[in-house]
């Protein structure tokens, strides 16, 4: 036995036998919308099959972003992406992705700042006198480099004599 | 969060395999006397790299020591030497960021004889890269005063 909106459907398609036509046509007579109704349905049929090619979209994933941010709006809900940008990070993470960035930091200064002796660099001199004094006016304190020596020495002149009997150690 | 884990990563391992460097740094200091002999003695070994052309700048043909001193030393200490009884150093010690200085320090050197201070100065020195200072004339030869970082 078909139901009732089975046999509405049949009616409008012309799917309906000649005597189950007349029957329902009979059972619709209680019915006053029923025939505007087949006749709008079977208008708007028409015009899906003549205006069937659906326009082309250009920009369809922004089409989908307009139509979800619609749906958000109109239903009160967040449309939620999968992917989050850096700059919608949540506290928390921008305190670890800056605790990692210092950690990197420190770890790049303690590795191209030299501290210590390189291995196996060799030796190769280096003394270099920044600056020099005496309280003493009659010395005077002069940094001595010969390039060819590759010695540096500070050159104290002026300074008193010690005779033999001044003890050294 | 793939990203800041590997951020993690590279940080902790650099950390873990960078070398405590600098951490036993010493400091050695000298008295000298360098004098010419007839027979000159074998330079000492602390000083051998650097004892030739030490000979070749002040005209002596032996150097030897008369005492030393060694403290440790890191960035920002400061150490008392006294390598003989009459002569002292008081030596503050930075570490220097000269490419030149390869670790090294910036040294500010005060050098006594006994109470009456002789020179106070500021050097960058290299480790393994030994400052002289020439003293005072002693009747037995000429004083030298040296300071050495070792690494």
């Amino acid at each position: 036995m078909k139901t009732f909106e089975e046999r509405y459907t049949g009616w409008i398609d012309g799917k309906l036998t000649a005597a189950e036509a007349a029957a329902f046509e009979r059972e619709l007579e209680s019915v006053p919308d029923a025939l505007p109704d087949k006749t709008d349905a079977l208008r708007l049929g028409d015009f899906l099959r003549r205006h069937a090619d659906a326009p082309s979209l250009t920009n369809a994933d922004f089409f989908s972003h307009q139509v979800a941010a619609r749906i958000a709006a109109e239903s009160g809900r967040e449309v939620k992406s999968d992917r989050r940008h850096w700059w919608q990070w949540s506290i928390p993470q921008l305190a670890m992705v800056g605790s990692a960035c210092l950690l990197l930091a420190g770890g790049l200064f303690k590795m191209m700042i030299p501290t210590g002796t390189p291995e196996g660099a060799g030796t190769p001199y280096f003394a270099e006198i920044v600056d020099a004094r005496t309280d003493n006016p009659h010395v005077s304190a002069t940094p001595v480099y010969n390039p060819k020596d590759n010695v540096t020495v500070l050159w104290l002149d002026g300074l008193d004599y010690l005779p033999a009997s001044a003890q050294l150690n | 969060m793939t990203a800041l884990r590997l951020i993690f990563g590279i940080a902790f391992a650099l950390l873990i395999t960078l070398p405590r460097a600098g951490a036993e740094d010493k400091i050695w200091s000298a008295v000298l006397l360098a004098s010419n002999v007839a027979q000159p003695k074998a330079p000492p070994a602390e000083l051998d790299a650097v004892c030739k052309r030490l000979r070749n700048l002040l005209g002596y043909n032996q150097v030897e020591i008369i005492g030393s001193a060694t403290a440790k030393i890191d960035d920002m200490a400061e150490v008392q030497l006294a390598p003989t009884s009459h002569f002292s150093m008081d030596v503050k010690a930075r570490r220097s960021s000269a490419k030149e200085a390869r670790g090294g320090y910036l040294l500010n050197l005060q050098l006594f004889h006994d109470k009456q201070q002789l020179v106070d100065t500021e050097a960058k020195i290299a480790p393994e890269s030994p400052l002289f200072i020439r003293g005072p004339m002693h009747a037995r030869g000429q004083i030298l005063f040296v300071v050495l970082v070792q690494p």
